[in-house]
């Protein structure tokens, strides 16, 4: 198809800004190409190099690391969550050791899977609380919007990683006393969050 | 009489434990580790004996007690007795062809001479084109016993290419027979004693079109079209389980190791290492007395001549590793307007030179 | 001659029906190819799809508007950020609105790392499928560092739900640039490695040259996009053609190839990665400082410290997201380029705080309805880098 017949057809374009390029020009083979041999040895070069410079590299490893290969050994090694990273969703406790979760069912409205199912309480001070709060692990999809649309901070993505599979689907069904953890714990991520949903990114 | 037998017991015991015991587990590991470096990965190393790992060389263990717990599984509507005689048939021969060839000299022990090759045949090579023919067999009838589409197509393109590379591998050889004058393997070998006679100088073009040749007989990539994974699933041996699929893979490895024998025997030179003469190391050795010496350099031979079988099973790793995969037709075409006319263009050649020589 | 012509016509055949999937090598993506045989060459074959349908489209009429996002991650779930884009852009066009400058540029360039990993993806698995396993680890070496980058980004490797409508989640860390500096110093090198390897490699060359061909007008008429029409040599992209975001101040080229086979497509993708990766550089050298979503109330959620401190910002907070955000009714079509081509939704609004109706047009869904057409009379062997190369992605074209 030629260039003007385009431009009538997705109507008129400048043929100076579509800049198309020819990719098809440098495939014609040399003799010396077609003759299999050469172009065969080349590549088992290419191979070769991998593979004795992979070889060395398990001997001798490169400045500050392990392996010249990239692979981690886990379990052994664990991989290195940046603070982005988005796991398990877990409920904040507070030093007391109850839930700051006031049970007002953003998280449980927002979730696009259905996994979040809350059922909450008043306690005999007027505090709402979530007598009851049950993540179904085996739906959750693991977007954090949960974490994005909470207004105290009460349930954030952690880093855990391990455990998400279970081979029962009652197992997948996590109660509010398995998903607690300590502020402490979290501190990095609740600070995270705060930051990218900060006031400067709007 | 009895040293005689003696003798080719404990060759045939060496033999088959390099092979068998050593060769065909290991080989599962080498392809691993091997194409993971190639790769930039790790490879198996998980299998571990009380948290001993050693570069997971466990995992040729961990596989036997594996497949030999497995289910041997044969499908409904196959043919039984040929379902489970096919992986026998194509792990025969690969065991019984390196029965001719040579893994070191002559050598004289207390008296008696040694021939460090079990079967010393004077049509050694065509013994060799026989048994490796009958492979074929093996794969034919396991795709056509298994009742399955894919193995059926396996079996079919695993026929028709064998045969058409046969040809080609046996005219490829013609040349080697003309220069070195004998079919025997062991005359072969001593005639590369002398460095500038070694195949790969007075053959070279056979020597690429042998290789080609060997790889596409022992179907491994680029010449995997009877199993092509991606398009027939496993072809021949879909249907297989348990131990025979492990047969088939044994026959496979196996081929490797005879293939590099081969080529080590014709073309680089056998169990000599360049420039040094038999009778150079039998001098060199000759502080440890007559049969001392003869014992020494029948161990330097025997571990050059396994040396440079490695070298050439690495390379054939290397190889399958790198190269995608031909179309089948392209495989015929290259088998027969390719391979064959060079084969009977080599012969030529080496025709004439010879007359030229002489 | 005519004894052979004879029994050619009288000796008895049949021809072999085979099931080529669900589940086969060759079919990524659940798919079904019911192919007649005439002993290897391809007498008839017909496409199956719909084994990965998981009613994306009635899925998104029941949650509003937002809740769409991290189902569209699992559309093209090679390149999910594509798809984030381009459902935003929709959402955005609807409402009439565009998003801030620096939010605009973010979009580009993550878009194009998810281009450069689709396209990583799909020749890398079409390497593997003719059996050059070792191109394939290269590339996904190469896929894993940017994946490590969009992780760092978007707190996930392949389930971004990154793209908020009227902005992102959040802001690129800190020393992001370096690092994609860094990762495509590798992602070059490893480049050059496959280029090598495959470019002039004949047997490669062999198997997809003149395989799969679709002439320019027929490509057309079926409705092809993205590298598949390029490769027919028609020079269409939807960057180029309607420009979105900030393309149209980016420097790159549309590679085209010539005759539509296999080859070209591979060729056009390899040249589209370094077309991509030259223009996340150049976004990265252009992008401004500033915000990175609307500040608008009723539009984009509140930001955490707004909801913490203002009880008018909460009560929003709160009414957006159990209402939903409510664009003006009507409709809309939208496209981006997607990885395999123009990626479209067409959304229909009612006021509503959910959309009345999400329809996506995948771009592999014309490709995967050519397949019989490229393939008939051709060998059994062909089905394989044809399919690959089409890059069919059961997330999008079943959905």
């Amino acid at each position: 198809m030629e260039i003007k017949d385009f431009q009538a057809w997705v109507g008129n374009l400048p043929a100076d800004k579509l800049k198309p390029k020819k990719v098809r020009k440098s495939i014609d083979l040399s003799l010396w190409e077609r003759l299999y041999i050469f172009e065969v040895l080349r590549g088992l070069a290419i191979t070769s190099r991998h593979f004795f410079g992979n070889l060395v590299g398990f001997v001798v490893p490169p400045n500050g690391k392990k392996r010249k290969i990239p692979t981690i050994y886990y379990p052994e090694e664990k991989a290195v969550m940046p603070p982005a990273y988005r796991g398990r969703p877990v409920l904040v406790a507070n030093p007391d050791g109850t839930e700051r979760c006031v049970a007002c069912g953003l998280c449980e409205k927002i979730c696009p899977a259905f996994a979040i199912s809350i059922i909450g309480d008043e306690r005999a001070n007027g505090d709402r609380y979530p007598s009851s709060y049950t993540l179904d692990l085996s739906r959750c999809i693991y977007c954090g919007y949960c974490e994005e649309v909470c207004p105290k901070e009460a349930i954030v993505m952690s880093d855990e990683y391990e455990g998400l599979c279970a081979s029962r689907r009652r197992d997948m069904l996590y109660t509010k006393e398995q998903l607690l953890r300590p502020a402490a714990q979290l501190q990095k991520r609740i600070d995270y969050v705060r930051r990218i949903y900060a006031k400067c990114n709007y | 009489m009895i040293a005689d037998l003696t003798e080719t017991i404990i060759k045939i015991l060496f033999i088959f434990s390099i092979n068998v015991g050593f060769y065909s587990p290991i080989l599962g590991w080498v392809e691993r580790k091997q194409s993971a470096l190639m790769q930039d990965r790790v490879g198996a190393n998980r299998a571990n004996i009380l948290n001993f790992k050693i570069i997971g060389l466990f995992h040729p263990i961990a596989d036997a007690v594996k497949v030999l717990t497995k289910e041997d599984f044969i499908p409904e509507g196959a043919d039984k007795f040929f379902h489970t005689l096919a992986p026998f048939i194509s792990l025969t021969p690969a065991i019984v062809t390196f029965a001719v060839i040579p893994f070191g000299g002559n050598y004289e022990l207390w008296g008696h001479s040694v021939k460090l090759v079990i079967a010393d045949l004077d049509v050694g090579m065509l013994f060799i084109f026989a048994f490796a023919s009958l492979s074929t067999y093996g794969v034919v009838l396991g795709g056509w016993s298994s009742n399955n589409n894919w193995s059926l197509l396996g079996g079919l393109r695993a026929s028709a290419q064998m045969l058409s590379y046969e040809v080609a591998m046996g005219l490829t050889l013609i040349g080697v027979f003309m220069v070195y004058g004998s079919l025997r393997l062991t005359d072969i070998g001593m005639i590369q004693e002398n460095f500038f006679r070694w195949g790969i100088f007075m053959q070279p073009l056979g020597f690429i079109l042998f290789l080609t040749c060997a790889i596409a007989e022992n179907k491994r990539a680029p010449f995997d079209q009877p199993e092509a994974e991606s398009e027939l699933v496993a072809g021949y041996f879909t249907e297989y389980s348990s131990m025979k699929f492990v047969m088939f893979w044994m026959g496979e490895f196996l081929e490797i190791v005879t293939i590099s024998g081969i080529v080590t025997t014709l073309f680089f030179g056998a169990w000599h290492l360049p420039f040094v003469t038999d009778q150079m190391l039998l001098s060199w050795f000759s502080p440890a007395g007559p049969n001392g010496a003869a014992i020494l350099a029948m161990i330097v031979n025997v571990l050059v001549f396994f040396l440079k079988v490695s070298f050439f099973i690495w390379l054939l790793m290397t190889i399958r590793w790198t190269l995608p995969r031909f179309r089948y037709d392209q495989v015929m075409r290259l088998g027969w307007k390719m391979m064959l006319p060079l084969a009977l263009l080599n012969i030529f050649i080496t025709g004439i030179v010879l007359l030229v020589w002489k | 001659m005519d004894i052979m012509t004879d029994s050619a016509k009288n000796l008895h055949t049949e021809k072999m029906v085979i099931n080529m999937g669900p589940s086969h090598p060759v079919t990524h993506g659940t798919v079904k190819f019911t192919v007649t045989l005439d002993g290897e060459t391809i007498d008839d074959l017909k496409v199956d799809i719909g084994y990965l349908h998981r009613g994306f489209e009635k899925m998104c009429e029941n949650g509003t508007w937002e809740q769409v996002m991290p189902y569209t991650d699992r559309l093209n779930y090679v390149s999910p950020l594509i798809n984030n884009v381009g459902y935003a852009l929709a959402v955005e066009k609807l409402f009439g609105l565009q998003a801030p400058e620096r939010c605009q540029y973010i979009r580009v360039i993550l878009s194009e790392m998810a281009r450069i990993c689709d396209h990583y993806t799909n020749i890398a698995a079409g390497a593997m499928e003719v059996g050059a396993m070792t191109v394939f680890l290269y590339f996904v070496e190469a896929r894993d560092l940017l994946w490590d980058l969009l992780e760092e980004v978007c707190g996930a490797r392949v389930t971004a739900n990154y793209v908020r409508i009227g902005g992102l989640k959040n802001d690129l860390p800190e020393g992001f640039a370096a690092g994609v500096a860094r990762a495509f110093k590798t992602c070059r090198e490893l480049w050059v490695d496959v280029d090598k390897l495959l470019t002039k490699n004949r047997i490669f060359i062999d198997r997809m040259r003149d395989v799969g061909t679709m002439p320019a007008q027929e490509a057309i008429a079926h409705g092809f996009t993205g590298p598949c029409l390029r490769a027919s040599g028609v020079p269409y992209d939807v960057r180029k053609a309607q420009p979105y975001l900030v393309y149209d101040r980016m420097d790159f080229e549309i590679p085209v190839g010539e005759t539509g086979d296999n080859f070209d497509r591979y060729l056009v993708r390899m040249e589209e990665i370094n077309q991509s990766m030259r223009i996340v550089e150049q976004a990265l050298a252009k992008m401004p400082a500033g915000p990175i979503n609307l500040d608008m109330p009723g539009m984009r959620w509140q930001s955490k410290d707004d909801t913490y401190s203002r009880i008018e910002s909460l009560i929003t907070h709160f009414k957006t997201i159990t209402e939903g955000i409510k664009p003006p009714a009507g409709e809309i079509y939208s496209a981006v380029e997607g990885a395999n081509g123009e990626l479209g939704f067409y959304l229909v609004s009612d006021g509503s705080g959910k959309p009345v109706k999400c329809r996506v047009r995948p771009p592999c869904f014309p490709l995967t309805a050519a397949m019989p057409r490229m393939m008939r009379g051709r060998l059994i062997a062909d089905i394989v880098p044809t399919f690959d190369m089409i890059n069919m992605i059961g997330g999008e074209c079943d959905r």
